[in-house]
């Protein structure tokens, strides 16, 4: 994965904008120019056979920018270029074969299997869809593959969803992802309903079967530790903007940006002496809302290092270091100097 | 010190001293059994331990140990039938809870014992304003007028960080984010100055910053209140950061129980290691694969024979199939449940690298 650099992107994102009316009243009508921002003029790119990894926390825009990707949302305004093409501007026919090499992992095992069908109808549908595998006993040997690929007993091809636990059905939809041997998967918080023990299993699996086809994905996540561990590079999302995005080593070891520095510092970290001893910085208050944010810099308001510059100016994503990419007036390597008490707390 | 029913007989047990020899709340042996159709679930089989004021315990396991229905159960929470209390006691400041009334338990509840929930959506009431909800604890328990309870309501929403408390108390809970209404859930809890404070999952549902302004919550009110603490998690991390005592449940009892100290760097439990190395790195130069723990958690209805971590264990041998093991204790109250926690080789060949850092840290005198 070392030369991905460079060779083309797989997906380019530009500039993409994603906002939703607010919708009230009992008719619901749509009231006056209030706008959810869910995302704003976000831009990355992804390259084969890469992690890319997407945090922050609920409400950011994270799953939005994902389901935009996919265009299970119309963007409002920006471009998805995927394999050369422009997604938004796409037919019905060209979406079909684009979502062939694009495929999604949702977050709840639960939710996202029909409870209806068995596994084997449920892992075979893409296939079904694109009639890649017209014939059926051939489809079943390759969706039978598919579950021992995953981890799956494959003799329990006819069992239905609730005869597995959680983890076995994210093994299910992971198996459905890969059915068609996409080239970019959108994992939007994959493991986050999975207990540890679990997560960790399909964390493995996950990179495991990137190694095989070479698959790229996108990662969302709300949890720290576990975008850093599967991902090449990582950017970090406030209220619909990129505040932050570099290599996944150098944003954990010197983030530029005071939020992406105090959100690893919320992070507990298991063992009680480097909880005790390092620095803590306890943000004051919630995110604000997307519908009224705030002027200048998304995270003026709840940054302890915020000048007056930053409610009035838009800090632009600059390039900080080699492949380091940051939004802030103020960026430099640590940001927030001092003790955590004369800082975060009130 | 008879519990009577009438309000004005009332003997107040948060305010006896704990009696020589036991401790605020003593869990011994609780074995609580759902008994349903399918057959006896078996969700809290044999949990012990002791508690005192100012102390934090942390319950850690996956989901379905029994680390919730062991709380609620000591709460008087639990539909009986199907569930049912299979044998040990729960004693608080030397008086077993099992065997009050429903009426005792009722003063006892939210006034000397208090629970936090996982999920602050949910266990607000969306049609009483969040003054309501607060006051109702204090008017019942400490028999404060409306008025008297609305403005002791205003100043726990202020303690707990909620600005603009007097209009916030006329607010619904749709009206508040999530980490708000975690806050307004501990102000409830604390409403009557509790002696023992259960917080199931409490900031599982909420985001990292957050996480961390709840749990910094927490520990302030400890220590100004001098509360005890049960945290419930599933998040080794939480509990490392609060903890002075954690029980690692797995299967409805406990595998192993410790000081923080103890769980962290001298753990003795293949369990234990598991839920270590499952953890992604924070601080790490090359990527490693993460070491899972095989396989699923074990139905709680045909538990194994033996030791419950036996299929799932990388080291089980074939005792470990057979039969189940006895506590192993070391002298300071460490005890593990596993047939091999006897045998230094074993653990010294097998436990995480930071499970066996104990000794070294020990003999720099860095014992907590």
């Amino acid at each position: 994965m070392a030369d991905e650099k460079n060779s083309e992107p797989l997906l380019r994102v530009e500039h993409l904008t994603k906002e939703f009316p607010v919708e009230s009243g009992v008719f619901g009508r749509r009231a006056g120019a209030k706008r959810v921002h869910a995302v704003e003029d976000i831009s990355f790119d992804i390259y084969p056979g890469e992690t890319f990894g997407l945090v922050g926390e609920s409400g950011c825009g994270k799953s939005t920018t994902g389901r935009t990707i996919m265009r299970l949302n119309n963007p409002t305004s920006g471009r998805v270029i995927f394999d050369g093409k422009d997604v938004a501007k796409m037919k019905k026919r060209e979406l079909k074969e684009m979502r062939r090499n694009m495929q999604y992992i949702f977050q709840d095992p639960y939710a996202s299997l029909n409870p209806r069908m068995t596994i084997g109808e449920i892992v075979s549908e893409p296939l079904v869809i694109h009639n890649v595998m017209p014939n059926a006993k051939e489809r079943m040997d390759y969706v039978r593959s598919l579950l021992d690929i995953v981890g799956l007993n494959p003799e329990h091809i006819n069992r239905y969803p609730h005869e597995f636990s959680g983890g076995q059905r994210q093994r299910v939809g992971i198996a459905r992802a890969f059915a068609l041997r996409p080239k970019l998967i959108i994992c939007d918080e994959p493991v986050s309903a999975l207990d540890v023990s679990i997560q960790a299993q399909v964390l493995n699996l996950l990179s495991d079967l990137q190694k095989q086809f070479g698959t790229a994905y996108l990662f969302i996540a709300h949890d720290l530790s576990v975008v850093q561990h599967i991902s090449d590079r990582v950017a970090v999302m406030y209220l619909g903007h990129l505040m932050e995005y570099s290599d996944w080593k150098s944003l954990y070891d010197e983030p530029y940006h005071p939020y992406s520095q105090s959100l690893l510092s919320a992070v507990p970290i298991p063992d009680p002496d480097v909880q005790h001893s390092r620095k803590r910085i306890i943000l004051k208050g919630d995110p604000p809302s997307p519908i009224d944010p705030p002027s200048g810099c998304p995270f003026h308001t709840r940054c302890p290092i915020a000048k007056d510059v930053c409610s009035k100016e838009v800090p632009k994503l600059r390039e900080v270091a080699s492949g380091h990419f940051c939004a802030c007036h103020f960026a430099e390597p640590h940001p927030i100097k001092g003790s955590a008490v004369d800082l975060g707390t009130e | 010190m008879a519990r009577k029913k009438k309000q004005d007989n009332w003997v107040e047990l948060e305010s006896q001293p704990v009696p020589g020899g036991s401790h605020l709340l003593e869990v011994d042996d609780l074995k609580m059994y759902f008994h349903t159709q399918d057959g006896v679930v078996k969700a809290v089989d044999g949990v012990s331990y002791t508690l005192d004021r100012g102390e934090t315990l942390g319950v850690v396991g996956e989901s379905g140990s029994g680390k919730s229905v062991t709380s609620l159960t000591i709460m008087g929470l639990i539909d009986m039938p199907p569930g049912r209390i299979e044998g040990g006691d729960v004693r608080y400041r030397g008086k077993s809870l099992l065997k009050m009334s429903e009426a005792e338990m009722q003063h006892i509840r939210g006034n000397d014992i208090a629970m936090i929930f996982q999920d602050p959506m949910t266990s607000l009431n969306p049609v009483y304003t969040i003054g309501r909800q607060l006051s109702e604890g204090m008017r019942l328990h400490l028999g404060y007028s409306k008025d008297q309870a609305m403005k002791r309501s205003i100043e726990l929403l202020s303690m707990v960080g909620i600005p603009n408390a007097e209009q916030r108390v006329k607010d619904y809970p749709h009206e508040f984010s999530g980490g708000m209404r975690q806050r307004v859930m501990i102000a409830m809890a604390l409403a009557c100055d509790p002696d023992i404070l259960i917080a199931d999952e409490p900031t599982t549902a909420l985001d990292v910053t957050i996480q961390a302004q709840i749990i910094e919550l927490m520990q302030q009110m400890q220590e100004k209140n001098g509360n005890a603490i049960i945290m419930i998690t599933h998040d080794l991390g939480v509990v490392a950061d609060v903890a002075d005592k954690i029980m690692v449940m797995y299967a409805g009892s406990p595998v192993e129980f410790g000081t923080a100290e103890e769980i962290f760097y001298g753990s003795m439990h293949p369990y234990t290691w598991g839920l270590i190395r499952s953890i992604p790195k924070q601080i790490e130069d090359k990527k490693q694969p993460l070491t899972p723990i095989k396989g699923n958690p074990p139905s709680l209805v045909n538990a194994p024979k033996g030791c419950p971590f036996s299929p799932r264990c990388p080291y089980a041998k074939d005792i470990c199939h057979q039969k189940k093991p006895e506590p192993f204790y070391t002298s300071t109250g460490h005890y593990t449940k596993c047939h091999f926690a006897n045998d230094p080789e074993f653990v010294k060949a097998n436990a995480p690298e930071t499970s066996r850092s104990a000794a070294a840290r020990a003999s720099k005198g860095g014992e907590a």
